[in-house]
């Protein structure tokens, strides 16, 4: 027995190194591929159509927000009503406190299962942040979850919120035990990438940040194919084996970025980054010419184009690059 | 111009204009909701939006123009959104709850609602034995608000005031003390129900130390001889709100047994499974309660007749439980059909025609 566990330890020192050989050369394509996924994509939402769709999901800060948002509005809306029956000077006697608590009671779960309900997973709150819930399930949101996720809001945040605010009656035992709560729920939502509070756990319920859909133009459409830029610039395959999608996303996004421009500022530094970016890439690819620095963009626009075309013909023929480093996977995987 | 375009750009030039009249209608569906969408709006979205995440679906494969997958993206999003909004009306909803989806849960919870009753019952007998063996036991159960200055220093006529008292001259006295008490068991109720995910326990102990109450008042007013008045007086709205207790803490009870006994299923499924009905439970508490707030700051003080008092209590009692025994008792498909919760998986697009037209 002994002897069993004694030799791999032995003989260990030799693998460890390999692999944290192997790790580092793995690491630079690591980081690119993380940078490019944005932090808080909601995973694997899947619609009835099949296709996956990506959701940004709300963070606590955001949520936080919205909630507060919510508290106003309720708390300014009870606070409207009662000023309308002062000015209207309506005797109410006893009514006082049976208005006071159908309202109280109102601007708590009520509010929030209704305006769900009826606005398709926004409350005011949510609407004027830009949230918005939906089912987990990809299905359509339904009444039960929106009931359920706010009944549980009652335990999560108002009744803790209601201590906290009776805090100075509690004695230490309560008050510990009340700020434990709250630490708890506050947690909850930071260990699940979904952020879901424990509400959303029952109900199956997500809050995402509501999508907004802009066109930017398609940028290969300023390159015409026999036009004066294309034929000024042409480029050979071999130049175009340097770089995969990463790069040319990133490329696309500056090039994106300008004109128009919001000063003559941030002209000259868009026009100095595409002047830094051509000088790199000439180095890298090897071009022969020489190109002057304010042809940046034209040249940068039909390097575009050359480079798309060429990386999406070589992704139809299975060979999808991933970064500038998928020589030295492909290598690997030999 | 057409060959001048690389193969991803022909695709998207292909169907732009598709995509721009989509966002047009998607737009209009978020402003004024779907319902409010024309005819052929509410067609062109369903077909359109399934175009959409087609085209989505083929662009991830072929396209690397980030443009594009980000639009297509946030507007296949969009359209989902508005294509899969809930399609039911608010009245659908509540006549839903009400016709069907309550009196339903409530019968798949019997079980769970003998256990809670049997808890409040335990806490009765409990607290009545402990009023017998020294009635001090008093002051340390009840809270020194919650007794309205009853206790068993009080005299009988003190207690038989508060039963009897008439409206106007404690009206303020009592709506403080009703809204309390009213509180007080909104309280109660939600802990019973929430609490329940923890294993059933806290639940159970809260229904035994709610029937310590009751136990405790009981005893005190039968000592004193007056226990059918007290039991007049409860029965206005007691009926309705510890029915309304007993039910929350049924719901918490069936979080607690998925907790507990989770089966084939993961705890957490297993808990979203026995929520559907356990909502039902804690909505219907609310509402019974509320009910019970009303009778109590109402009907109590207008109806002082001992007999009335418990003709009227007892029959609401008995309302209740007529429309949970009778209510939604369809054919079995559409029961079956209820407890999938299959209303939630019907296609937005088929009845998304038949909203507009």
């Amino acid at each position: 027995m002994t002897d069993a566990t004694t030799t791999p330890n032995g003989a260990s020192p030799a693998p460890p190194k390999q692999s944290r050989r192997q790790r580092r050369r793995q690491r630079p394509s690591k980081v690119t591929s993380r940078r490019m996924m944005p932090e808080h994509l909601l995973p694997d939402f899947i619609p009835p159509e099949g296709v996956p769709l990506r959701f940004t999901v709300a963070g606590v800060g955001a949520r936080l927000g919205a909630q507060l948002t919510d508290i106003l509005i309720t708390a300014g809306f009870v606070l409207g009503i009662i000023l309308l029956v002062l000015l209207l000077r309506v005797e109410l006697g006893d009514g006082w406190s049976i208005l006071f608590s159908i309202l109280f009671l109102f601007i708590r779960a009520p509010y929030y299962i209704l305006t769900e309900l009826l606005w398709n997973g926004q409350t005011l709150g949510k609407k004027i942040t830009g949230l918005r819930v939906i089912s987990a399930t990809g299905g359509s949101l339904e009444a039960h979850s929106v009931v359920v996720r706010n009944l549980m809001k009652e335990m999560e945040i108002f009744v803790p919120g209601t201590y906290l605010i009776m805090a100075p009656t509690l004695d230490g035992l309560t008050y510990v035990i009340v700020l434990l709560w709250i630490a708890i729920l506050l947690i909850v939502p930071l260990t699940n990438k979904r952020r879901q509070r424990m509400g959303d756990m029952v109900a199956n319920t997500v809050v995402i940040h509501h999508p907004r859909a802009v066109m930017a133009p398609d940028l290969t459409a300023k390159v015409p194919a026999h036009s004066e830029t294309a034929e000024r610039y042409p480029f050979q395959s071999h130049q175009l084996d340097h770089y995969g999608r990463y790069e040319l996303q990133t490329l696309e996004r500056v090039l994106q970025a300008g004109p128009p421009y919001s000063g003559p500022d941030a002209k000259r530094r868009h026009e100095q980054s595409l002047q830094t970016i051509m000088g790199k890439i000439l180095a890298k690819i090897d071009y022969p010419e020489k190109v002057p620095e304010a042809d940046a963009l034209a040249f940068l626009q039909a390097f575009y184009k050359a480079q798309r075309a060429y990386l999406e013909s070589r992704r139809l023929f299975g060979d999808a690059r991933e970064d500038k480093f998928h020589k030295e996977e492909n290598g690997k995987a030999e | 111009m057409s060959e001048d375009l690389i193969r991803s750009a022909r695709f998207r030039a292909e169907r732009e204009a598709d995509w721009k009249r989509l966002q047009e209608i998607v737009t209009k569906a978020e402003k004024r909701g779907v319902r409010r969408l024309s005819f052929e709006e509410a067609r062109d979205l369903a077909i359109l939006y399934r175009q959409a995440v087609n085209s989505l679906s083929v662009a991830r494969e072929i396209s690397l123009d980030r443009a594009l997958l980000d639009y297509l993206d946030a507007l296949c999003a969009r359209a989902y959104l508005a294509v899969y909004a809930p399609q039911e009306t608010l009245a659908g909803v509540v006549w839903r709850f009400f016709a069907r989806g309550c009196p339903q849960a409530m019968r798949r919870s019997g079980w769970h609602l003998l256990l809670s009753l049997f808890a409040l019952s335990l806490g009765v007998v409990a607290g009545w034995l402990l009023f017998i063996t020294d009635p001090s036991w008093w002051n340390s159960f009840i809270p020194g608000d919650l007794g309205g200055g009853r206790g068993p220093g009080a005299s009988t006529q003190q207690l038989l005031d508060v039963i009897y008292g008439d409206g106007q001259e404690s009206g303020s006295q009592l709506a403080a003390f009703a809204t309390y008490l009213f509180s007080h068991n909104v309280r109660i109720a939600i802990f019973c129900f929430a609490l329940g995910i923890l294993a059933c326990i806290p639940s159970f102990v809260l229904a035994v130390y709610n029937g310590i109450i009751l136990g405790l008042f009981l005893a005190l007013h039968f000592d004193r001889g007056i226990g059918w008045d007290l039991v007049g007086w409860l029965s206005i709205h007691g009926v309705t709100e510890l029915a309304a207790i007993v039910i929350a803490c049924a719901g918490g009870f069936r979080l607690g047994w998925a907790v507990i006994f989770p089966g084939n299923l993961t705890r957490r499924d297993q808990l979203r499974r026995h929520g559907r009905d356990a909502a039902k439970l804690a909505v219907l508490a609310a509402i019974m309660l509320l009910v019970a707030g009303i009778l109590e700051g109402f009907f109590r003080q207008l109806v002082q007749d001992m007999e009335t008092r418990l003709i009227v209590g007892w029959g609401i009692g008995l309302l209740w439980l007529l429309w949970i025994l009778l209510a939604g008792r369809g054919s079995t498909a559409e029961r079956r059909d209820e407890q999938r919760g299959a209303h939630a998986h019907y296609g937005g697009n088929d009845r998304l025609g038949e909203d507009a037209a």
